[in-house]
């Protein structure tokens, strides 16, 4: 059964037919990478699933529950996180202040007032944990503003892994970073564990199939295909629309 | 109430609208095209009606002085924004502070040089005589500024949607950062814009000078009754002021009738029941800043 | 909190509450309008600084609390029941207007939270049955905590100093705990904070009912204070005088607002008794800070106390207080 289901998802903007009957299954602890030019609705399709854009018509569900017109902070406590596209963080918080409010936000306590965070012990823990297993530690009390571009990127990252969701949406997550970067993100996303299911939107062709089980090919805003990387890469029709022709593994967007 | 003296109620309703539109058209236009709140622009009106009063005292007769009023306030308007308002574009909270200081200032050296008590101007003698409207006989004066405030409305649609600069606007309160994109001078627009926007609010002042007569006070009675007008009517259009205008003139000049003390309760039931419905506003068609 | 830092606090608290015996009379009365106000600055400091909503229309919470304390005082006496009345009726306010205005921010709750203070305004100057309408009233309530009225400016002091005292280390309280670190991080970045699953309003909501609160409090206090109360609390002047005490003060810190209170109280006592233009003189005020203002008194202040101060380890505390309170601009980060 899937555990992230999109059905017949339409959205316009001013009369711009944006996302037409976009369908997708993503089972669980898949690997599900989405592709597309410029422009296909990739972001939009993100937004709509986790509510930040309402829907016009279709639902999303979510192990079984709908959430599809529910408001976006809901999102979360079904399990579902995710990253932007442009790094989205707490410029001038510190790391630690950031990766806090990550981790609080699902805890019962985070409408508390009246005992300092740093005073609970569950969120400290699992704050310092994360900082520890992302390599961060080191920076934890460095205002993020200050963090170099790479650093930010992870931290977006982070923050999303530390609802600990059950499906994370990764919105480019390598854009911008240098080559060295993303071989270490690559490998950062490889070693995701398999309880956590991937839905990814990327770029670059050779992190799209060094992690995807799964592609879906997104244009003008319709499911175009969605089948194993290796079918994927054989279809001559993507490549056409894709790059008009050339080779899929070695090109980038 | 007979129907006399309720289409009496509901034309000065009318006529206070217009007095509110000619301000609130500007308020609108400012905040929506430059994103300022201008917690000067009762300021205007202030100085509109007081420089007016003290031109007629000196004899020059009521036209004169509306004239010379108005072209005293566009001045202060452009020189407002050349030298203080310039600095701080884009710096949301420094414009409001600005302005808000701007119109303490002006109110105090108002109260300063005129006094504290209470003035009229007095209505231009070719206009003061009734008229015989069907129900009722209605002040001339009140017809005329009626008058004035249709004509000016019909000329600012005319502007909005017909017109090169009027297209700017439209263009510019979607998306302010497209203006600059089409490679027009900004700085002039702006300018231009407080400047009519002044001119327009000290209109205002002179028009109501003989109807609301003048205190100090009534700058920011008039502020606000603006800034509900352009909640309720929508951020930088003209018609939304025009229509907001009216009716928070109505509700305003009846609500005095009927139940005096809660009038301004009314006027803001009328605005959180547009924010409730229509965020941005009946005509809105921006985004909420 | 360490040891020695706690003994700093209990340090200061005692050196503040000996104030009185280096004041004169007047001195005294003074410094009690000032603790009142420095809780209304407070209050609004907390909602600017750290939820990043600029109110124009705080007063509006400040006057009810004073009303309720006049008109309730002509049928109960005693003093909690009184302040209870206050804080509950201006949260109250708070609440609801806050559920109508705050899904709108920057400009647009500026000119929607100036035009619902007027109107409060408008209508505690129009019940003139029940208010006095633009004479205002005496308030006959005198306070009384259960060990007799308190009627002394000395008692009042303490009445207020004790006042201030829980209001602040409440507010300290607050925002370091995990509702007002997400107050923090909504006014930084609402949406990633939905992205986490925050539900935003409610905190902003929230914080807005608490400063509301806080504001009538300070409000209550005053009518006891002044035992005379009228419409000029709800104006928005008032409101705006408030704003620009959060903004002298240092916005994004708990102590800045209280010190701008304490500096414009001072100021007004001092120029009302020799000229009539104070509105003038505040309104120059306005416009030098915004043109000239980098920063607000903390952040001058700790200009001064690093240049000054014998030389030591002092970068960090610097970069402190760079980062805690940078004036008008982090108002909107």
């Amino acid at each position: 059964m899937s555990l992230l289901k999109v059905e017949h998802l339409h959205k316009s903007f001013k009369g711009l037919h944006v996302l037409k009957d976009v369908s997708l299954a993503i089972g669980a602890g898949e690997r599900h990478v989405i592709i597309g030019p410029n422009g296909a609705g990739k972001t939009t399709l993100f937004n709509c699933i986790t509510g930040t854009l309402p829907i016009d018509a279709g639902t999303v569900t979510v192990n079984g529950q709908k959430i599809s017109g529910l408001p976006a902070y809901t999102a979360v406590r079904v399990g579902m996180s995710r990253t932007f596209q442009k790094n989205n963080l707490f410029g001038s918080l510190t790391v630690e202040e950031n990766v806090q409010l990550a981790v609080n936000a699902c805890k019962p306590h985070r409408f508390h007032f009246l005992k300092p965070l740093a005073r609970y012990t569950e969120t400290v823990e699992e704050t310092e944990s994360l900082l520890k297993q992302w390599d961060l530690w080191e920076r934890r009390s460095r205002v993020v503003n200050e963090l170099s571009y790479g650093e930010q990127r992870l931290l977006e990252v982070l923050l999303a892994l530390a609802s600990k969701p059950k499906i994370l949406l990764l919105d480019e997550p390598t854009s911008g970073m240098s080559p060295a970067e993303t071989v270490q993100t690559t490998k950062l996303i490889q070693r995701m564990p398999r309880s956590i299911t991937l839905l990814v939107i990327e770029h670059d062709m050779e992190v799209v199939f060094s992690i995807a089980d799964r592609i879906t090919v997104l244009h003008h805003g319709e499911v175009f295909a969605s089948d194993t990387p290796g079918n994927i890469s054989g279809d001559e029709r993507i490549k056409e629309i894709y790059f008009g022709g050339g080779t899929l593994q070695h090109a980038e967007a | 109430m007979t129907t006399s003296t309720l289409a009496m109620h509901i034309l000065n309703g009318l006529a206070y609208g217009m007095l509110l539109f000619m301000i609130a058209a500007g308020l609108s236009i400012i905040f929506g095209l430059m994103n300022i709140v201008n917690l000067a622009h009762g300021t205007f009106y202030l100085v509109g009606v007081y420089v007016a009063y003290t031109f007629v005292q000196q004899g020059t007769g009521f036209w004169p002085a509306l004239l010379l009023a108005i072209v005293i306030v566009a001045a202060l308007g452009m020189v407002m924004e050349k030298v203080l308002m310039e600095r701080v574009y884009g710096k949301e909270l420094e414009q409001v502070l600005l302005t808000f200081g701007l119109s303490f200032i002006f109110a105090d050296v108002v109260k300063w040089i005129w006094g504290s008590s209470p003035l009229t101007l007095p209505v231009p003698s070719a206009l003061d005589f009734s008229l015989n409207v069907g129900l009722t006989e209605f002040p001339a004066y009140r017809i005329f500024v009626i008058g004035i405030g249709c004509l000016l409305a019909a000329g600012l649609w005319y502007m909005e949607n017909k017109t090169r600069i009027g297209a700017i606007i439209r263009a510019g309160v979607d998306d302010r950062e497209m203006l600059a994109a089409l490679g027009i001078n900004i700085k002039i627009v702006f300018t231009a814009i407080f400047a009519v926007g002044a001119a327009l609010a000290g209109l205002s002042g002179v028009l109501g000078g003989p109807i609301m007569g003048m205190y100090v006070g009534i700058d920011s009675e008039i502020l606000v009754s603006s800034l509900v007008i352009v909640v309720v009517g929508g951020l930088g259009t003209w018609k939304g002021a025009f229509i907001g205008a009216i009716l928070i003139g109505l509700t305003d000049t009846l609500g005095r009738v009927w139940f005096p003390s809660l009038t301004m309760a009314m006027i803001f039931v009328i605005m959180i029941m547009v924010l409730l419905i229509r965020p941005n506003g009946l005509f809105g068609r921006g985004a909420q800043a | 909190m360490k040891a020695s830092a706690y003994g700093k606090h209990i340090g200061c608290i005692a050196l503040f509450l000996l104030c009185p015996f280096i004041l004169t009379s007047y001195g005294v009365k003074l410094a009690s309008e000032v603790l009142i106000m420095a809780i209304f600055v407070m209050s609004l400091g907390l909602i600017i600084g750290f939820a990043g909503l600029v109110s124009l229309g705080h007063a509006a919470f400040f006057g009810l609390g004073a009303y309720a304390v006049a008109l309730l005082g002509n049928h109960w006496e005693n003093t909690y029941l009184l302040l209870i009345s206050a804080l509950v009726i201006s949260g109250l306010a708070a609440f609801l207007s806050g559920l109508l205005f705050i899904r709108s921010s920057g400009a647009y709750f500026l000119m929607i939270t100036l035009a619902f203070g007027q109107m409060i305004y408008a209508i505690v100057y129009k019940l003139e049955d029940l208010t006095g309408g633009a004479d205002g009233m005496a308030v006959v309530a005198s306070p009384n905590l259960g060990a007799g009225p308190i009627d002394s400016r000395l008692g009042f002091f303490y009445l207020t100093a004790v006042a201030f005292l829980i209001s602040y280390y409440f507010l300290r309280l607050l925002i370091a705990s995990p509702f007002g670190k997400s107050v923090r991080g909504i006014k930084e970045n609402e949406s990633r904070m939905t992205a986490l699953g925050y539900q935003t309003r409610t905190y902003k909501l929230a914080v807005y009912t608490i400063s509301g609160m806080l504001a009538g409090v300070a409000g209550a206090l005053y009518a006891y204070f002044n035992q005379y109360v009228s419409p000029d609390l709800l104006y928005w002047m008032f409101s705006g005088q408030a704003l620009i005490m959060v903004i002298v003060g240092g916005v994004g810190t708990l102590v800045g607002p209280a010190i701008g209170a304490g500096f414009f109280v001072v100021l007004q006592n001092y120029i009302s008794s020799f000229t009539d233009r104070w509105p003038l003189i505040m309104g120059l005020i306005f416009v030098l800070i915004v043109l000239f203002g980098k920063g607000g008194i903390m952040q001058i202040a700790a200009l001064l106390w690093q240049r000054f101060r014998p030389q030591r380890n002092s970068k960090p505390a610097q970069q402190a207080m760079a980062k805690e309170g940078n004036g008008i601009e982090s108002v909107k980060s």
